[in-house]
């Protein structure tokens, strides 16, 4: 069972990177943002909006299956844990900076994430985020 | 920040606390039922439908967002959500906000000032 969650939250993960990592990419091939038709046509006109489908679709459906079981507390910290693999991956792919203030930020997030998922745990009332 | 960047990160965080409180008041009518029938009851109501328009505002509010800034950034600065959202049914559905919350909520919020004045 143990390796079912490990699985089912390292699933969920890789889907929430691929989504984040595709909605980058679709952005930055869309540019210059604009509120038209023209922006949502660069937007929809090219493949990597559909990985951020496929991505999103992915996360829920991990999501939902792994709550039937999983308990709610590590679920929601394993949810949002993707702030770190998305850094790590802007900075191999996408040749980003890891600058010292990205990683005191994602280091003071993480903590915070694993404070409120230790909170869920102890109050099980809690509504989880779907969003990711 | 600029302006619009700025804007879009607003924007961002309002439609998904927004969405995500209309999911949670379809959610919860306790008079909704069961099966197709709680769907049917959700589905004639303005929540589910509210929901449904926020996160599709929201999923082009954050392609927006994340274009103009680094994706490394973005996803840090895009943690606020889950303080608003904590924030949020505090305020409307009265859930508790025990010392292990407030911590996580003020560490979340810490580690997203810290990039936002950085980068």
């Amino acid at each position: 069972m143990r390796r079912f969650y490990l699985f089912g939250f390292l699933l969920l993960m890789s889907f929430d990177t691929l989504a984040q990592l595709s909605f980058k990419l679709a952005g930055s091939h869309a540019l210059p943002v604009a509120a038209n038709l023209g922006w949502l046509l660069r937007v929809f006109g090219q493949p990597w909006i559909y990985g951020a489908l496929v991505g999103y679709l992915g996360a829920f459906f991990t999501w939902m299956s792994l709550l039937k079981h999983a308990p709610i507390g590590p679920a929601f910290a394993a949810s949002h844990l993707e702030v770190v693999s998305v850094m790590l991956l802007s900075v191999w792919l996408l040749h980003e900076p890891l600058t010292t203030p990205r990683v005191l930020g994602a280091v003071a997030i993480v903590a915070g994430i694993v404070c409120l998922g230790a909170a869920e745990r102890d109050a099980p009332e809690a509504v989880p985020d779907i969003a990711g | 920040m600029a302006p619009l960047t700025l804007t879009l990160w607003i924007a961002n965080v309002t439609f998904d606390s927004v969405g995500q409180l209309a999911f949670k008041a379809a959610a919860g009518d306790p008079h909704a039922g069961d099966g197709l029938a709680r769907w049917r009851h959700m589905a004639a109501r303005p929540w589910l439908w509210l929901g449904i328009g926020c996160y599709v505002v929201e999923f082009l509010v954050w392609i927006a967002f994340l274009s103009l800034v680094p994706l490394s950034e973005g996803v840090l600065l895009g943690s606020i959500n889950i303080v608003a959202i904590m924030l949020a049914g505090r305020l409307l559905f009265g859930e508790k906000l025990t010392r292990l919350r407030v911590l996580g909520i003020g560490l979340v919020s810490l580690g997203v000032a810290i990039v936002g004045a950085g980068g």
